[in-house]
Order: C-alpha cells, then sequence, then structure tokens
C-alpha cells in the first residue's frame, strides 16, 4: 500500500504568503511538493465557497493563508 | 522608471550650489553587468569561496559571490573583490563559467561619474555601535552574549536559525535570555556617546515578546534597564501588555559585571536592585541593546561636503527647518539626522523630498520620462486564443522541471494556439519574439510559467501592451519559486506541478477579459485644516511647490498650540520663528487662510473632494484635489495635584507664559517642584505625551538660569529625553536639579497648610517618604487628542482608541490615510515637539504632491464592481470596506436608488466586499469567482 499523500489546494495572499513563498524559493528551501497555489489579492477575498468547492473536488486539505 | 539606481558609489565631492550642483561619484565595481545578470544564483551555488555573511552579522555562511539578501534592490548579484579567489589570485573563475548569461566581468574598475543634480537628500544611516571594547559586557569574550542586531537575525525566518531562537556556543534553546539597554548610549565614561539611541528600548521589547512568541510561555525575558522609553504611538500599551500579558520582567539597573560559568557556558550577572541589594542571576544568554552611532565615514563625508554636525555627530538642523542642512540644498532624513525609529525616518524622507520639490517647482516634469502609448487592439467576442510561454530560466526550472514536457502538455489543454519553451522568457529578445508571436498567431492570452508575478508581471504586461493586447489579458504560473526551487529533490513531482500550475493558469486566463483603467482628473488645488504649525509647514510647502491651497482654521489667529509655547529643546524662541512662518503663510499668494472657519460638509474623494467651509455664519464651497488633517491636540486640564485650587500650581503651558512673559517673581522664589506624567501613562489614557519630559528639564533648567540657588525638583516615572535630547538631562543634573522617581501606585501628593505649598514623595533611593516645601508646582499635563469624530466620518478616516487619527501604515506611511487623497499631520496623529510636527507638515505635503503631480489618476483595473440588479442594499460592504470605497446610490437617483456603488478610484482591488456580500452582487474583475473556481476545478485532475 502506498503511503497518503495529502493533496492540500492553497490560497495565498498575494502581499504577504504568496511573497513569502517567493522567498522560500529564493531561499532554496525544499518542502513537499503537495501543495498547489492559487494567488489571491487579499484574503478577505476568501469565500467559504471556494473551500467547500476545493474539497468538493477531491482536496484533503484547504490552506488559507494571508 | 524615474528613479536611477546607484549602487556601490561613494561621493567624492559636491560643488556648485542649491539648483546646480556637479556631484562626483565614484562607482566601484560589481564584476556582474547588472544588464546582464537575471539572479538565478548559479554563479553563487559554483563559488568555492564561503565567508561569513554580513547581512546574518556574520552568524551565517554566504558565498564571495553574493546577493546581500533575498528581496535585495536591485536583485543583482555583486562580488566580493575581498574574498574572490580570482580577484585576489587570479585563479579560479567559476562564476564566470557558469554563468547562463555571461554576465560576470572581472575586468570592472572603479568609475569616476558626474552627475548634475538641483539639490540632494543625505540619508546615510547609522552603524550598530560596536560593544567589543566594553570589557564588562564581555561580548568579544563570551559567545553567548550577543548584539540586538545579531538577535534579530536570530529570531528571523529567513536567518541562520530560521527563527528558532538559539543560542551560539551550543545551538540549545536558551530557558532564560536578559537584554541589557544602553549600550553605547548614554554612557560617557566608556564610548562618550552621551545621546540617547530612542529606538532601543521599544526593539528591545519587541525581541523579548517575539522570542517568546516563538519559544513558548516556559522562556524567561528580563530586560535590565534605567528609563523605559517607549514614546513612540502605541508604544505605551505594547510595553504594558510585555509586562502584564507575556510576563516580561523589568529591571531597572545597570549590570556591572557578567561571568561564564565553565561547564554550561551561562552567564552569571550582578547587579544591584532597586531595594540596594547585590543580586545574581543566571541566563543562558544575554543580549546587548546596542545604539546607533555615525560612522567614521559619514563623518568624513560631512567634512567634505562642509555638512555641520552636532556635538554626537549627528547632522545639524534647527527645528524650524528640520530637514536642511547647513548647506543649502542639501537635505538630510533618517538617522543621520538624529537616532530614529522607521515611521520617523519615513516622515523625514518624505518631507526631505518636499524640501526639494519646493526648491525645483519650476523644472518639474522637465527631465520625467513617459511610456509611449500603442493602441489596443478590440478582442472583445474573439474566442480565446491562448499563448503559453514555458520559461527554462537557464537551469534553475530545466535543471528540475522537464520544461519541454510541460510546454508539450500546454498544447492539449483547451483553447492553446500556441507553446513555446524559452531559455529566459524575460530577456529583450525574448519579449521581442513574443510582441511579434502575438501579432503572427493573433494571440489574445497569453501565460508565462516561469517565476513569480510579483517581481516579472510587470515586465510581460508591458510585452502585452506593446503587441496592443490589454495588459490583463494574462497570468503566471510560478514553476520556479514555488516549484523548481523548493523541490529540487523530487523532479517528477515538481513537473507533474509545473503542469498543474500550467492548466490553472490556462483555465483562468481564458476567461479574463480586457479591463479598463478609468482615468481621473486630480483638482489641482489643496485644503489644509488646521493652521498650527504642522498644518502652515504643509501649506506652506504645497504652495512653495506651486499648488494653490487653503487653510481652514477654526480660531481667530494662525499659530496653534505654538503660541503658548516658550523655547524649543535646541533653545530656539518659539514665538520669534512662529511669527516669521505666519508672515510667509500670509504673504504667500497661492495660500488663501480661512479664520473661524470650520468644516460643515465634505463630498466626493480623491482628486474631487468639494467642501463646504462655515465662517460666522456664510457658506463656501472649495474644491480641491487633497485634504491634509491639521488639527492639533489640545492639553489635559488636571483635576488631581489641586490644580485650579491655588494659583501656585500651574501647568507646563502657564509656567511658559510666565516666561514668555519674563514673570519677574521667577527670580524669587526658593524651590520649584515639577510634576511628570499628569494625565499620560494612566490607565484610562495608555500613552506617554512624548514631550513633557523635555519641556519640564528645558523649564527647569530656565528657573536655574534666573536663581541658581533655587532647588528645584522634577518628580518622574521615566525621564523620556530621547535622542540629543538626553543633554538636557544631563546639563539639569549637572545644574543641580533633583530628580526623584516615583511610581504609578505611589503618586506624589500635594499638601497646602496654612499658606505652606508641600508635596510629599517618597525618594526611589532611600526609600523614604519627603516632604518638598515649594512656592511653585508644574504640572506636565497630557496632550489631549481632539477625538474629532465628525472630521473622521467626513473623509472616512479612522480614530484610535486613545482618539488619535489613524495612519495608512503605523509604520511605512505614518503621514497618509488608507483612504486615498487625505493625508496626515502633527498632534492629530500623535503628540509631537515642534520640529517633528514640522516634518511631518512638510511628509504629508509631499504625500499628497505624489498625487497633484500626476494631475490625471489611473484606477487600478482589477476592482471590485456591484451589479444592482442583485444587490439588496444591505450595507455590508459601506462597513466592511477598509478604503471607503463603496457606498448608497442617492435614494432620489434616476437609476438603481439606495443600491451600493464602489468609487473605482478608492477601491485597492481586496475582495473583502466581494467576499462579504450576502446577495453576491459584487464582482471582483481579474480575480472574478468564476476565474478562480476555474482554477480550483482546474485543479481536480491534481487533487
Amino acid at each position: 500500500m502506498t503511503e497518503f499523500e495529502p493533496k492540500i489546494v492553497s490560497f495565498l495572499c498575494n502581499w504577504c504568503s504568496y511573497g513569502a513563498a517567493d522567498l522560500a524559493g529564493v531561499g532554496r528551501m525544499e518542502y513537499p511538493s503537495n501543495i498547489r497555489v492559487i494567488r489571491i489579492p487579499c484574503t478577505g477575498r476568501m469565500s467559504p465557497k471556494f473551500f467547500l468547492s476545493a474539497l468538493s473536488e477531491g482536496a484533503d486539505a484547504v490552506w488559507v493563508s494571508g | 522608471m524615474n528613479i536611477e539606481l546607484k549602487t556601490l558609489c561613494e561621493i567624492r565631492d559636491i560643488r556648485g550650489e542649491a539648483g546646480n550642483f556637479q556631484v562626483e561619484i565614484v562607482q566601484n565595481p560589481r564584476y556582474i553587468d547588472e544588464s546582464k545578470c537575471i539572479a538565478c544564483g548559479a554563479c553563487a551555488e559554483k563559488c568555492p569561496k564561503k565567508v561569513k555573511d554580513p547581512y546574518n552579522m556574520g552568524l551565517s555562511q554566504r558565498k564571495s559571490v553574493y546577493v546581500e539578501y533575498a528581496q535585495a534592490v536591485p536583485l543583482k548579484y555583486a562580488i566580493d573583490a575581498n574574498t574572490c579567489i580570482y580577484l585576489q589570485k587570479k585563479k579560479c573563475g567559476a562564476c564566470k563559467k557558469i554563468c547562463p548569461t555571461g554576465a560576470v566581468d572581472f575586468d570592472q574598475k572603479p568609475e569616476t561619474v558626474m552627475l548634475n543634480v538641483g539639490s540632494v537628500i543625505l540619508s546615510p544611516g547609522f552603524a550598530p555601535f560596536n560593544p567589543e571594547k566594553f570589557d564588562n559586557y564581555q561580548y568579544a569574550k563570551y559567545p553567548n552574549v550577543v548584539t540586538s542586531l545579531e538577535f534579530e537575525r536570530i529570531l528571523s525566518a529567513s536567518g541562520p536559525t530560521m527563527g528558532h531562537v538559539s543560542r551560539i556556543s551550543d545551538h540549545q534553546s536558551p530557558k532564560k535570555i536578559a537584554w541589557f539597554q544602553c549600550v553605547g548610549s548614554r554612557d560617557m565614561n566608556k564610548c562618550d556617546h552621551s545621546y540617547c539611541s530612542s529606538v532601543c528600548c521599544m526593539y528591545a521589547i519587541k525581541e523579548a515578546v517575539i522570542a517568546k512568541e516563538h519559544e513558548g510561555d516556559s522562556l524567561d525575558c528580563a530586560i535590565f534597564f534605567m528609563d523605559m522609553r517607549t514614546h513612540g504611538k502605541e508604544f505605551e500599551r505594547f510595553y504594558d501588555s510585555a509586562r502584564n500579558k507575556h510576563g516580561i520582567r523589568f529591571i531597572r539597573s545597570r549590570v556591572h559585571t557578567i561571568t561564564q560559568i565553565p561547564e554550561t557556558d551561562d552567564l552569571e550577572v550582578r547587579y544591584i536592585t532597586e531595594a540596594g541589594d547585590l543580586k545574581t542571576e543566571v541566563f543562558n544568554m544575554i543580549v546587548l541593546s546596542i545604539g546607533m552611532e555615525t560612522s567614521p565615514e559619514v563623518v568624513s563625508l560631512a567634512k567634505r561636503l562642509g555638512i555641520a554636525l552636532t556635538p554626537g555627530n549627528f547632522c545639524e538642523t534647527s527645528s524650524f527647518e528640520p530637514v536642511s542642512t547647513s548647506r543649502a540644498g542639501v537635505y538630510v532624513s533618517g538617522s543621520f539626522q538624529g537616532p530614529k525609529d522607521i515611521p520617523q525616518a519615513v516622515i523625514d524622507s518624505s518631507a526631505a523630498a518636499s524640501a526639494c520639490g519646493e526648491i525645483l517647482s519650476a523644472a518639474r516634469n522637465t527631465l520625467t520620462k513617459v511610456p509611449e502609448i500603442v493602441p489596443e487592439t478590440d478582442i472583445a467576442g474573439e474566442r480565446p486564443r491562448i499563448g503559453v510561454f514555458v520559461c527554462r530560466c537557464g537551469i534553475n526550472i530545466a535543471g528540475v522541471v522537464d520544461v519541454p514536457s510541460v510546454a508539450e502538455y500546454a498544447k492539449t489543454l483547451p483553447f492553446v494556439e500556441f507553446t513555446s519553451d524559452n531559455l529566459y522568457s524575460c530577456s529583450q529578445d525574448n519579449q521581442d519574439s513574443i510582441t511579434q508571436l502575438i501579432k503572427e498567431k493573433n494571440l489574445n492570452r497569453i501565460v508565462v510559467a516561469a517565476c513569480t508575478p510579483k517581481t516579472h508581471e510587470p515586465l510581460f504586461q508591458e510585452t502585452l501592451i506593446s503587441a496592443g493586447l490589454n495588459k490583463y489579458l494574462f497570468e503566471m504560473a510560478n514553476i520556479r519559486n514555488h516549484d523548481s526551487w523548493v523541490h529540487k529533490s523530487t523532479p517528477e513531482l515538481a513537473t507533474q506541478k509545473a503542469k498543474d500550475l500550467v492548466r490553472s493558469a490556462v483555465a483562468k486566463v481564458a476567461l479574463t477579459q480586457p479591463l479598463k483603467e478609468a482615468e481621473l482628473q486630480v483638482n489641482q488645488t489643496a485644503l489644509v485644516i488646521g493652521g498650527g504649525i504642522s498644518g502652515m509647514a504643509a501649506a506652506g510647502s504645497l504652495a512653495r511647490q506651486g499648488y494653490h491651497t487653503h487653510i481652514v482654521e477654526k480660531s481667530a489667529q494662525l499659530g496653534g498650540q505654538a503660541l503658548n509655547l516658550f523655547q524649543t529643546a535646541k533653545g530656539e524662541r518659539i514665538q520669534e520663528k512662529l511669527s516669521e512662518l505666519i508672515a510667509s503663510v500670509a504673504q504667500n499668494s497661492r495660500i488663501q487662510v480661512h479664520l473661524n472657519t470650520t468644516l460643515g460638509q465634505v463630498n466626493g474623494f480623491v482628486g474631487n473632494f468639494k467642501t463646504t467651509l462655515s465662517t460666522t455664519g456664510s457658506e463656501q464651497v472649495v474644491e480641491h484635489g487633497i485634504a491634509v488633517i491639521a488639527t492639533g491636540a489640545s492639553p489635559h486640564v488636571p483635576t488631581e495635584y489641586d490644580y485650579g485650587k491655588d494659583r501656585r500650581i500651574i501647568t507646563s503651558l502657564e509656567l511658559d507664559k510666565k516666561l514668555m512673559e519674563k514673570d519677574e517673581s521667577l527670580k524669587s522664589l526658593a524651590a520649584a517642584v515639577f510634576i511628570q506624567c499628569v494625565g499620560s501613562r494612566e490607565p484610562e489614557r495608555l500613552y506617554c505625551s512624548r514631550v513633557c519630559c523635555t519641556h519640564s528639564i528645558d523649564n527647569a533648567l530656565e528657573l536655574k538660569e534666573k536663581n541658581p540657588d533655587m532647588n528645584v525638583y522634577i518628580l518622574y516615572r521615566d525621564i523620556r529625553t530621547y535622542g540629543e535630547r538626553e543633554y538636557l538631562y544631563k546639563k539639569a543634573r549637572e545644574k543641580g536639579v533633583i530628580f526623584i522617581r516615583y511610581s504609578l501606585d505611589n503618586k506624589p501628593q500635594v499638601v497646602r497648610n496654612n499658606g505652606k505649598l508641600v508635596v510629599k514623595v517618597t525618594d526611589h533611593i532611600l526609600g523614604r517618604p519627603m516632604e518638598l516645601e515649594t512656592e511653585l508646582i508644574t504640572l506636565a499635563t497630557a496632550i489631549i487628542p481632539n477625538r474629532d469624530e465628525k472630521l473622521a466620518s467626513f473623509f472616512k478616516v479612522p480614530l484610535n482608541a486613545d482618539g488619535f487619527f489613524v495612519e495608512r501604515h503605523a509604520k511605512l506611511g505614518p503621514s497618509e490615510f488608507a483612504t486615498d487623497g487625505v493625508f496626515l499631520c502633527g498632534t492629530a496623529h500623535y503628540p509631537k515637539p515642534i520640529d517633528e510636527s514640522i516634518v511631518q507638515g512638510k511628509a504629508a505635503a509631499s504625500r499628497a504632491v505624489t498625487l497633484l503631480a500626476r494631475e490625471n489618476i489611473h484606477t487600478s483595473g482589477t476592482i471590485a464592481e456591484v451589479v444592482p440588479t442583485v444587490c439588496s442594499s444591505c450595507g455590508v460592504c459601506v462597513s466592511i470596506c477598509p478604503y471607503s470605497a463603496p457606498s448608497f446610490i442617492e435614494a432620489t437617483a434616476r437609476f438603481n436608488p439606495g443600491k451600493a456603488q464602489i468609487n473605482p478610484v478608492l477601491c485597492k482591488g481586496c475582495g473583502l466586499c466581494v467576499a462579504s456580500c450576502r446577495s453576491g452582487a459584487i464582482r471582483l474583475k481579474g480575480f472574478d469567482n468564476d476565474q478562480i473556481f476555474a482554477q480550483i476545478f482546474a485543479l481536480n485532475e491534481a487533487v
């Protein structure tokens, strides 16, 4: 049996967390490739429908950061 | 586009005069051609030479070829000639071999550059004090004694320990940390810096709070200090919560001995408690709160340029011209003007820019570059034709991600007409080829899979514009920063992720529509509310930069609270200078003063305000493009210490009045007592009024001057003579002014008995109650905000818990509001002395000019829009928006009465209203629901 690999959809604020993820790259900080980033203009944009939609589309987790 | 950045430069000389300077600059070699470097980092990866990283205070290593830190501007590598093997020994050259763009150039030589400029701003900053020479702190000897700047890096997520608090000797997490204040400040014995560095108290508290946040509550933090100087906005509240909420210990003592315990590398400190007992305590780590100083290089630069310095080697300025150096046309900003924190430095820089603008306004826009305008192709009704460009970024992406297979995969996606992979998508020749392909293949949507839109989106959008495509028909897939750089060891998974990100971007861009950026004319008139010193400074600066300015003053004369003040900390007589300032305002033909006037109504928004002014019964409407709020603050009228019951008990302003009137009775006083913090730093008013310590000490010295035999007492909680104001405190002690500290729970008491006036206070050294017989008690009363809710609602700007206006950003936007077109200065922002009020007045003018000078402003395309037929007029958007963009359409309007509308000029496109709208009536253009859902659905295959 293969090990469980979570599938994570992340919504990152353009001004902070998206930039932080960029800097993690500049710093070559390795992390697992399980997340897929959707850039949003501000976490204020985040709607409950986005969570539900991501989960119903098969995501194991939704991560909002901002 | 209009800022040319010249790095690695030293100024040799400045010749000429204001308006026409010749600046001789030596530009030192970077050994990397800036125009070719794409900051891919291949050079640093290959470079074999490791050196201590100065950015991390030597706590980690970097290579000889380096970029100083991840966010460096310009983001270009440089070679450190002192350590580079090739430049030292003509061997190696690995970076030159690996560089994919041929940017490494070992033959660069220092070049002399001449610049012709109209004015100069000096902002060379400060050097951190080096505590190595202090043997009592053992910084050089014990590894676990670090400086506050080293600790900053230890706390930083991008620092040597990735934010994990650990000590140097054994990388263990400390359980107890001590901070020592005033290292290299307020010290005459060792370092000769008798000034206060202003910032260390606050940063030590901040470091202690963050350390506890990182390491948990069990971490014990103790701060050893002399006076706690939290005189900035919201700082006292932070100090209070550090003490009471975070449990940080504050110990009023100067430590005299540190010894290292051999086995553990722990540090034993010995100090005298307030009660006078000798105490020994062991800490795992000690942080020295080092102060600021002007570096020797800057001192010699100042000498070369003929710039006068203060006794502390800071740039000499006057209180009324706080950014002007001793040389006309040369201005100063930041910590070279005096030790200061970020907001104050930001205010300075804006003010210095304003000062330059004042002398150069005649030449405004004569050298400004403007982009060329290419007509836009109408793509309405066209089926999406998407071009996908996948970037290799040399080996940065292609070394991990299988780029050709990503490009191949993109071809299979709906609406994709063309794909290619490029070595460097951002190179000029590739931009030209994208432009060509857009035209050739008739592409109407573009996806670039490369690095991050944060740095490269504007560049590619320019390419779209030059191809005649609306710049919003563009999307980036971040397959470098978010993929190849962070998933190096799993190339297959990285390739899969790249495909997913491209698919998501394609799905989004297919739904993107061209967006319009509305243009709006900016009315070239300014309105300044408040005719006090900062309002006049703002108006004067605006007028000298060519803008017609109205000053609205509610009283019958200009001058505000400055009319009640005697002299500045630098000894300048305020009334003389104030009269000059009032005269210059009155004589300026561009300034229109409205006395006895209040605001009746404010309509409109940035660029187009309409304000009704009410002047004793008559009304007048003024149209203006921007507004500056400079409404000041008021003196607190005390109810304690028997104020108002005895004419010998007065406030600081009343003493100033006596001094201005040359009251002879002051000379014959046998004793005078000052009581500090009257109404400030109390639970119901948890802020420091900033000016009172300096004010009282200055007046105490004045009394001592009049009568050296007078017994003058200052009863205080912490003396906060920040910066070079500290000299006054020192001088007062030398002249025999007696300072007695009291605590909030044991305040002094005023007793009047048979005509005698006595102050009872517990002496902090003797610990015994004392009775001071006096003939004058001066209460250093708080500065009280006006809490002007009407004005706040007129301009849709917020007030804080104390009643001061809240600026856009506490550090980076201190002189403006989040609401566009409205600016802030003076004591309406926070209590401050005259020099800081003037500097902020100029700063507010400077920020306003950045809008006025554009004449037309463009809104962003990615903004919110209401669909009125769906809107239920609930008002959530109106109340929730931080920028005051939504409002209700008037009930009498012909179309959509009562529905919400969003002002495109004020909207910042955050989407808060969109997510909050209960009816789903608001769309966010560029981040519309269907676009984000398309992205989520496109990830379906991935998840």
